[in-house]
């Protein structure tokens, strides 16, 4: 039986017990902010930023916080268009016109200030460009820009570019990537330490948004500008919550702790986050694409081709051997598609009527065997003057998704008489023999801008070499259709025809099987309003999104 | 006892600078770059070249050991090549998160692991005991990432009882600057520290058990209770005093299992300690912060286990002794 100083000890426990819970729930209190300018935004997500500082990294997450930090002159519009400028919206230009046809002249809202109070000029603006084009910078967006001759003031408004030549996207390559800099903050910071500076953990910017505060390995929060130019945005907080992995972060929406995750990648993922009563899913297009690239190189000696993916007969075959709806409905159901050639969703040429090779397992055998690769000994792989016909498939362990696919490829090849081990090896060490061209095929997949005249261009052209075009596919052909297509093309449709012109040829020339080009499906709490998603930056319509005033919740209310 | 605490001192540091230095070698020697973090950035061979000077990773291997060990007696564990900041900063973020977690982890595995100890010890043979015993059972043998799957799945997502992720609620405490959002932070340790703790907590208990039940037969226990002690103070004042020599041990070994076991914890939970900063820095090649966070954590382990042997030397004082004449 308890003595009573017992008994008095459990109650002084309760008391403090009930008291640390009062405490606790007092956080969650409604208080404050009411009205329509009142929402929290939380988003959970994969991966943190390495520096907020955009003319140094190009990592999605810190695009989508730094892009509500920092103002481009203009941005692509709702409809996607990177041709010419009639379809994009001002930012920190208030308007534009063209002095001559490779001149542009900007006129910067004079409205527009920096955090601190400073106005935003001209001169920014030229800092900016001269910072993204440095060397010493190394901006990963310095290749997007070698169109661009000069940039130069008029006044402290007014800024012009002028351009080496005359080509459809000019006004995407001036807007698209500078996301303009403070100068009177960066001027004295030396060239070499921006990707280390102070500056890119605090940032000050003259968007919609100012920081509040970075958490390391936690969480980033912004906080409306209520002073901005441009309007005050109806959602007063954004917090990202830093996760290990996607499935943490659906997780944490499943359970109320976040608001919204970007893409919910997986089948599984979709399927429990949509069936919640509380939360809405919204699917837009992919601006990614996955593909098998050949190393069309012998390894260690680029001059010479690969002993395998060198002959053209053999990678067309490879291609024909693979049943690519099969395997994309074994990993991703109905979240992405078999993409006519290198392209993601995203892209305007995309066009299911592009020829390609048919994924057609006989003719694959047929052509096998024309071309001398037969089974001679009985071991269920063929083979040629004493050569067996395989190859190592090289994926990073970080991809679920590539790995899966190469377990599925090595499957269906095995059945058409094609050898492949696979090597999983972790990301860096993929990205180093990719680069290096050691490897025989590898899985690559990659995540474009709104327009392929870059990212194809890296990839697929002789431009490429030494960048992204892993596999070193060459045809001078293409090169000329792309460059066509970028630069000399009148029209949209005169471009439009160059591409599916080269991608038709790429398609003939088997450098890799295309095998996926994702769809993608967001979720958010329902609670939020006119939430509208621009396929090629997910938050870029964030102005806009509110949660209404009767739907607020304590998230939206507290102060703090 | 002097000398010995400053032979154990330099045995300790020895040891410390033998993880440091394999440590620097192996992660030189693995293969892949530091500067390749993502296959969308297009470094051209040029400015990895650059980077590579920059850093300093152009020189001899031996040279970048001498420069390290230059840079660490300075108090200076370099610059991240990822998250690009000073390593120190980078670890003084993270170690209080690993070492709350620890600490409340070890409170959780020693206070619980004790008290089944001694229950199952006095119970022996009974129901009490064989329940709570291959109950103990059970939890110790899953691995910790599993149990710590389960809590989250459970009281996490489908109870909502607890957080599932992170150390702070993001919107009421940006920063713990409130004595509420310290409470909230608690609230955030619960699930990681309970997986943490009671993998620990059942280990602990079948020592504690064992060591009971040797004690307890003694003489010197059964002369207490022959005095007409209670059976509490008999129990806890007699003999656990002397159950708990091996236990003492067990708080040594504890340390290197709560951090690789916050590895796998923090990863889980969304816990931005240590664990999770090495192991990233691992995959991204980011030689400085694994050297950085090699040379803490071991000397975090070694710091743990020299006090452990003092705890014992204290608690025994035939060791002492033994030391002294030695």
């Amino acid at each position: 039986m308890p003595t009573p100083r017992t008994r008095l000890s459990d109650r002084r426990i309760a008391t403090l017990a009930l008291a640390a819970l009062a405490w606790l729930t007092a956080c969650e209190r409604p208080v404050g902010c009411t009205g329509d300018y009142c929402g929290t935004l939380v988003i959970a997500t994969a991966g943190e930023p390495d520096i907020l500082l955009p003319v140094v990294s190009e990592f999605s997450v810190t695009r989508d916080v730094a892009d509500r930090l920092f103002l481009k002159l203009a941005d692509v519009g709702p409809s996607g268009n990177t041709s010419g400028d009639e379809d994009f919206q001002p930012q920190l230009a208030e308007r534009w016109e063209w002095d001559a046809p490779t001149t542009l002249v900007f006129h910067l809202d004079p409205r527009a200030r920096w955090q601190d109070g400073q106005p935003v000029t001209a001169a920014d603006v030229a800092f900016t460009y001269d910072a993204y084009t440095d060397t010493l910078v190394n901006s990963p967006f310095r290749p997007s820009l070698r169109q661009i001759a000069a940039v130069t003031t008029r006044d402290s408004l007014t800024v012009v570019f002028r351009f080496r030549q005359r080509y459809p996207e000019m006004f995407y390559d001036a807007v698209y990537h500078l996301r303009i800099l403070p100068a009177h903050l960066l001027r004295e910071l030396p060239r070499t330490q921006w990707r280390s500076a102070p500056f890119g953990r605090a940032p000050v910017g003259d968007g919609p948004y100012r920081f509040v505060a970075w958490k390391a390995g936690e969480s980033i929060e912004i906080a409306a500008d209520s002073t901005f130019f441009r309007g005050r945005p109806h959602i007063r907080r954004v917090i990202w919550r830093f996760t290990p992995d996607q499935t943490v972060a659906v997780t944490q929406l499943i359970a109320g702790d976040a608001d919204a995750v970007e893409v919910l990648v997986s089948p599984d993922n979709v399927q429990r986050a949509c069936a919640e009563p509380q939360l809405a899913c919204y699917p837009y297009k992919g601006a990614a694409y996955g593909y098998v690239a050949f190393n069309l190189a012998a390894q260690g000696d680029t001059s010479k081709p690969h002993p395998l993916f060198g002959d053209r007969d053999l990678r067309r075959a490879l291609v024909m051997a693979t049943d690519r709806e099969r395997l994309l409905h074994n990993v991703f159901g109905d979240l992405a598609k078999v993409p006519p050639g290198p392209m993601p969703q995203l892209w305007w040429i995309w066009d299911p009527e592009i020829r390609g090779l048919p994924d057609d397992s006989g003719q694959a055998a047929r052509l096998l065997t024309r071309s001398g690769w037969i089974d001679s000994d009985g071991d269920g792989i063929r083979d040629k003057d004493g050569h067996p016909l395989s190859f190592r498939l090289l994926v990073p362990t970080t991809s679920a998704v590539r790995r899966t696919y190469a377990r599925l490829l090595q499957e269906q090849f095995r059945t058409a008489g094609v050898d492949v081990q696979i090597d999983e090896v972790d990301f860096s060490v993929f990205t180093e023999r990719a680069r290096t061209g050691r490897f025989d095929a590898l899985i690559a997949v990659w995540n474009s801008d709104p327009t392929p005249s870059s990212g194809f261009t890296q990839t697929w052209t002789r431009g490429g070499f030494g960048r992204s075009n892993y596999g070193r596919y060459d045809n001078p052909d293409v090169d000329r259709l792309v460059d066509q297509a970028v630069v000399s093309a009148g029209s949209r449709d005169q471009a439009r025809r160059a591409w599916r012109a080269a991608i038709e040829t790429l398609n003939r020339d088997a450098p890799g099987i295309m095998l996926f080009a994702t769809s993608n499906v967001a979720a958010f709490h329902k609670r939020f309003a006119d939430v509208t998603i621009r396929p090629d930056s997910w938050l870029a319509q964030l102005a806009t999104w509110r949660v209404p005033a009767d739907r607020l919740t304590d998230r939206d209310r507290v102060e703090h | 006892m002097a000398t010995w605490l400053v032979r154990r001192l330099a045995a300790s540091i020895a040891i410390v600078f033998a993880v440091v230095t394999i440590t620097f070698f192996v992660i030189h020697a693995a293969p892949g770059s530091p500067f390749l973090p993502a296959e969308s950035q297009h470094l051209t061979p040029e400015t990895l070249r650059r980077l590579s000077t920059e850093f300093g990773l152009d020189r001899s291997l031996p040279e970048q050991y001498l420069l390290f060990l230059r840079n660490v007696v300075r108090g200076n564990l370099g610059q991240s090549f990822a998250l690009r900041r000073p390593v120190a900063d980078a670890l003084a973020d993270a170690i209080p998160n690993t070492f709350t977690l620890a600490l409340a982890a070890l409170l959780i595995d020693f206070a619980l692991g004790l008290a089944l100890g001694i229950y199952q010890a006095v119970r022996a043979g009974r129901v009490g005991d064989v329940v709570s015993g291959n109950g103990a059972l059970l939890v110790n043998s899953m691995p910790v990432f599993w149990l710590g799957l389960v809590l989250l799945l459970v009281f996490g997502q489908w109870l909502r009882w607890a957080p599932v992720g992170g150390l702070s609620n993001p919107v009421l405490c940006p920063r713990l600057d409130s004595p509420a959002c310290g409470l909230d932070f608690l609230w955030h340790l619960t699930l990681p520290a309970l997986t943490l703790g009671l993998v620990g907590a059942a280990s602990t208990a079948r020592y504690q058990r064992a060591a009971m039940l040797e004690v307890i037969r003694q003489d010197f226990v059964r002369t207490a209770r022959a005095k007409g002690l209670r059976e509490r103070r008999v129990l806890l004042v007699h003999a656990l005093r002397n159950a708990l020599l091996p236990v003492i041990t067990l708080f040594g070994l504890a340390f290197p299992f709560l951090f690789t076991g916050a590895v796998l914890v923090e990863t889980v939970f969304a816990w931005p300690g240590m664990g999770r900063l090495a192991v990233n820095a691992i995959f991204q090649r980011d030689y400085p912060v694994v050297t950085g966070a090699a040379l803490l954590t071991s000397a975090m382990v070694v710091l743990g286990n020299l006090i452990a042997d003092v705890l014992y030397a204290v608690a025994d004082p035939r060791i002492r002794v033994r030391s002294e004449t030695a």
